[in-house]
């Protein structure tokens, strides 16, 4: 899985969010079993929080 | 960029049994964070929570619930001891969110009818806080005996238990503080 390389957005209040976490998750949909980072051994999700307002979003690796 | 909000510090109250007397133990700890500056607290008592037993993680998740963890720099988690483990029902409420409890700081508070203040399932918790993705401090409070502890309506009949909990908040507080910069400034790839 490729890493995302655009910023994201805070949907609350626009600012741009920093991304601080790369969290190893399950699958547990069959659709999951796509995005399964092989040498991993699961599906990398982003965790980026945003340092105006605290919003928290994730996404999982591009 | 420097967040200025205050620190959100609620405490789960993890049993949903009928006379938990970890209810006293959760009041309790929200009085003393009450009495801090800069920092906000709520009880948030799992048998309030309407959730779903027929599905897991996002399948299950409560908006309200959500939110709070969101807000949420540090959690204080309430726990009896029940057969050497943690409520299954406090264990399906935290199982709802995981992106919301990232590079946040937990406290845990043990709690139960005997001697050893919840020891057993501090250390049973430890690693279910660190999947979730949460620090985890290292001190904790434990209120062993706990009907010696409170009485029947609550109040405090151990006055050491507040020089104790100072000292867990002090160092919660510190590494929500901390935790909280991390979030905002630090990058992963930095």
């Amino acid at each position: 899985m490729a890493k995302h390389t655009t910023k994201m957005i805070c949907p609350k209040c626009g600012a741009e969010m920093n991304h601080h976490a790369d969290k190893l998750v399950d699958p547990v949909r069959p659709e999951d079993l796509r995005q399964v980072n092989p040498a991993l051994g699961g599906i990398v999700e982003e965790t980026h929080c945003c340092p105006s307002c605290g919003a928290v979003e994730s996404r999982r690796a591009g | 960029m420097t967040n200025e909000r205050p620190l959100s510090i609620p405490v789960i109250l993890g049993t949903t049994r009928k006379g938990r007397m970890s209810e006293h133990a959760a009041r309790f700890m929200v009085a003393q964070i009450a009495k801090r500056e800069g920092v906000v607290t709520e009880l948030i008592d799992i048998s309030r929570m309407a959730l779903r037993v027929d599905d897991a993680g996002d399948g299950v998740k409560e908006p309200e619930f959500s939110a709070k963890m969101i807000r949420a720099d540090a959690l204080i988690i309430v726990t009896p001891e029940y057969n050497h483990s943690f409520p299954g029902l406090l264990k399906h409420v935290l199982d709802s969110c995981l992106k919301e409890y990232i590079h946040k700081a937990a406290g845990i508070v043990g709690v139960s009818a005997g001697p050893f203040g919840g020891t057993r399932v501090i250390q049973d918790f430890l690693p279910v806080i660190r999947e979730l993705g949460l620090v985890n401090i290292f001190w904790d409070v434990n209120f062993g005996n706990v009907s010696k502890v409170f009485d029947e309506s609550g109040n405090l009949l151990d006055e050491g238990f507040v020089a104790r909990a100072d000292k867990f908040l002090n160092e919660l507080i510190w590494m929500a503080r901390t935790l909280r910069y991390g979030r905002d400034n630090i990058a992963l790839d930095a």
